[in-house]
């Protein structure tokens, strides 16, 4: 599984990275690294088995008196 | 300018159609079942009401500043860096819908199909497909979509029709059974999902008639709510609100009873073909609304490289959700304040007001 999360990112590095460096746009190489150090961040730890905290539970709490109302 | 595209204002009604329809006749007529019984076609047309007074304030705000998008005109009206922020809020919400999209559409084809199969095989090729959509811009999008669409949404009323067999109008009675708090409990979901109108902002720069876009967004929403309405009242009238409110996938459940003279029936294949393609034409236009706002953002030249990395997020994201008992109870309690107080009209209002008392934009038209 975590072998095949690495080939699909080098896959998509692949995709990306030799264009933009090609036409020189620094600033898209710095924010597709970004986001792609974002998407990695979230897959890694799943596949590994870590639990990761879901957002939706923070917003459940944020929104709980006006959720409450929901019930 | 990020995108080169232009499409017709028939594109973007049907484009909008495919925004909001798909998940709404999978997941809210269970919700607002659940809360107002037999009256939820009352909840519908409150919600519809709702629904335009949005769409009419997002279209407001959006022609005051023609050709640009939300995330650029909110730094033109509350300055670079409130600007900034709520920009940076719309892309979270963006990701963060789309991935709920995402786990909607999996857990129901998990549950009522593909039982066997992993869930996050749903997830990696829906997002795949639909990343492709996205790089090659709006007009693919809509084009496909203009294809498509008609053809589903014309078998989909046949599906209806034929169910009429199985229905019973003295189901809907009581009125008014419930009371009115029910009623406007009930409506917050679905308004809430009309409300998702809010990504039209990323679209309007790209009408080639902006002067249309009134008339686009209103037709797209009336559209929309009829098939939510006939989609909820095909269901109560053949099962009751009990049953109806106790199911998942009422929709689905109804479309599957239909049998007529022991040939014509197992119709729920037409209605998972609609789905699926309605689900990935949902994702794909979310998708896009935060790949470009990501890039508008962040001040890039192209918005492609941007798509990849922006789907393995929402993989990432989508494969949070635990399982589906979870995902509707954040969808029916959650979401309906989250989505609409502060991403559907408090922040557009807050802009609109604020636009308005700067003087900044144009007229409008």
């Amino acid at each position: 599984m975590i072998f095949l999360l690495i080939v699909s990112f080098i896959g998509i590095i692949l995709l990306e990275v030799p264009g933009l460096v090609k036409k020189k746009m620094w600033r898209e190489l710095v924010a597709f690294s970004v986001y792609l150090a974002i998407g990695m961040a979230l897959s890694i730890p799943q596949v590994l088995g870590i639990k990761v905290p879901n957002p939706s539970k923070a917003i459940e709490a944020l929104f709980k008196p006006l959720a409450e109302l929901m019930k | 300018m990020l995108e080169q595209g232009k499409i017709d204002s028939r594109q973007a009604i049907l484009l909008i159609i495919s925004l909001v329809l798909p998940t709404a006749i999978l997941t809210v007529p269970a919700i607002t079942v659940k809360h107002a019984a037999q009256d939820a076609w009352i909840s519908i047309i409150v919600a519809t009401m709702a629904g335009l007074l949005i769409a009419r304030l997002v279209t407001d705000l959006s022609l005051r500043f023609p050709g640009k998008t939300l995330f650029e005109y909110a730094e033109e009206i509350l300055g670079r860096v409130p600007g900034k922020v709520v920009g940076f809020l719309y892309i979270w919400w963006f990701l963060h819908a789309n991935a709920l999209i995402m786990d909607e559409y999996a857990s129901f084809l998990c549950s009522a199909h593909m039982p066997d199969t992993p869930v996050i095989v749903f997830f990696i090729l829906g997002i795949a497909v639909a990343a492709c959509a996205v790089r090659n811009g709006l007009e693919v999008l809509s084009r496909f979509n203009q294809l498509f669409l008609p053809l589903f949404l014309g078998l989909l009323l046949v599906v209806f029709i034929l169910a009429t067999k199985d229905m019973k109008v003295t189901r809907l009675l009581p009125v008014f059974d419930k009371g009115a708090i029910a009623i406007l409990k009930g409506a917050a979901t679905p308004a809430s999902w009309l409300g998702e109108i809010v990504i039209f902002t990323m679209i309007i720069p790209f009408l080639n008639k902006p002067k249309e876009a009134y008339r686009v967004a209103a037709l797209a929403t009336l559209f929309t709510s009829f098939y939510l309405l006939v989609s909820i009242l095909v269901a109560i009238m053949i099962f009751g609100p009990n049953v109806t409110g106790h199911w998942i996938f009422p929709t689905y459940n109804a479309v599957r009873v239909v049998s007529i003279a022991n040939f014509l029936e197992r119709m729920e294949s037409i209605a998972v073909a609609v789905w699926m393609f309605g689900g990935f034409a949902k994702v794909g236009v979310f998708y896009y609304a935060a790949v470009l706002g990501s890039a508008q953002w962040l001040g890039l030249k192209d918005y492609r490289p941007l798509v990849a990395p922006v789907g393995v997020i929402l993989v990432a994201l989508a494969a949070l959700c635990e399982n589906i008992v979870e995902l509707l109870d954040f969808l029916a309690t959650a979401w309906p304040p989250y989505a609409l107080s502060v991403f559907e009209v408090g922040m557009p209002l807050v802009l609109l007001i604020v636009a308005l008392a700067r003087g900044k934009g144009g007229e409008g038209t």
